[in-house]
């Protein structure tokens, strides 16, 4: 677990991290020892008690690493790694910017355009080159940018809003000339800017703001509990106040 | 009743062909998840393949 969060904060957004709770403790056991812990927060890191593919030892912890195209590189205790773990997260975050090993030659220059967010110029390249591995290229990227466009929308859905904005930002500029993906970036950032949205965006920033402000102080501290409740009560009827309702209540959790 | 029933039965099926699918997976392999409940912090991650194009670290740890 530490080496893990160490890493978590190393990486930040290029490297994900899934923490994943194997001793039975329920979701709101291990959110609360995480917190208590001072471990939310830090670097790109998710949690949950599902096994996304099975532990291979006898005990824990376990580090799992999967590189970019989805394939287990690495697995077993972490203590057995040393520094090749570094080496091969680094390596993967150099290669999440290059073709995948095997691309054709002519193809490597367009995974180069698509990397660098130059979505439109990857796709008309795809169709000019037209081979059987350019048209699987475009779907890859097709299917890439739709995931980070379903990935904003649940962040709207669900009032992630600085989050959304962020997201939005960078996808606006990759998605610039690629008219049937513009146009579904274009109808959540008209989400995002609906007015509608105003007071989900000012619980969001409340709220965000203090969780940064106390995860990595004493987050259950009375007066953070209190700040915690009163900021659900102020912002009530808002996904941001029910997270931070969520927060008070794990307080209590032992 | 015979809906309800058959309705668990499916859902016991499909859990029991996700544990034999991931049974195999190991060093080398490509496994494919989707979580049936949303991790914590996730922000709109519901798979492994909406990660793909970023390295993952994924460490098993327990809270005892």
């Amino acid at each position: 677990m530490p080496s893990a969060l160490k890493l978590a904060e190393e990486y930040g957004d290029a490297l994900q991290v899934i923490f994943v709770e194997c001793q039975g403790a329920t979701r709101d056991q291990y959110e609360a020892f995480a917190w208590k812990q001072k471990w939310m927060g830090l670097g790109n890191t998710m949690w949950t008690e599902e096994r996304p593919f099975p532990t291979v030892g006898n005990g824990l912890p376990e580090t799992a690493l999967v590189g970019v195209d989805g394939q287990i590189l690495m697995q077993g205790h972490p203590g057995n790694f040393g520094k090749k773990l570094e080496e091969a997260i680094a390596a993967e975050i150099k290669k999440a910017k290059e073709a995948p090993s095997g691309t054709p030659a002519p193809l490597k220059k367009v995974w180069s355009s698509f990397a660098k967010g130059e979505l439109a110029e990857a796709l008309a390249e795809c169709d000019k080159l037209g081979t059987e591995d350019a048209k699987a290229a475009r779907d890859e990227f097709v299917a890439r940018t739709t995931r980070r466009i379903a990935r904003a929308k649940w962040l709207l859905d669900n009032g992630f809003v600085g989050e959304a904005e962020k997201h939005l930002e960078k996808l606006g500029k990759d998605v610039k000339g690629a008219a049937e993906l513009e146009t579904l970036v274009t109808a959540e950032v008209t989400r995002l800017n609906d007015p509608a949205l105003a007071a989900e965006r000012d619980a969001a920033k409340a709220v965000s703001t203090f969780f940064g402000q106390v995860a990595k102080k004493k987050p259950f501290d009375a007066p953070n509990v209190q700040k915690a409740e009163s900021l659900a009560e102020k912002h009530t009827g808002t996904k941001s106040a029910e997270r931070a309702s969520r927060f008070a209540a794990l307080s209590k959790v032992r | 009743m015979k809906n309800t029933m058959k309705a668990r039965l499916l859902a016991s099926l499909a859990v029991l062909a996700c544990a034999a699918s991931s049974a195999s997976a190991g060093v080398g392999d490509t496994p494919e998840y989707k979580f049936r409940k949303p991790p914590v912090n996730a922000l709109g991650v519901t798979s492994l393949a909406d990660l793909r194009g970023k390295p993952v670290l994924v460490d098993f740890w327990g809270t005892r």
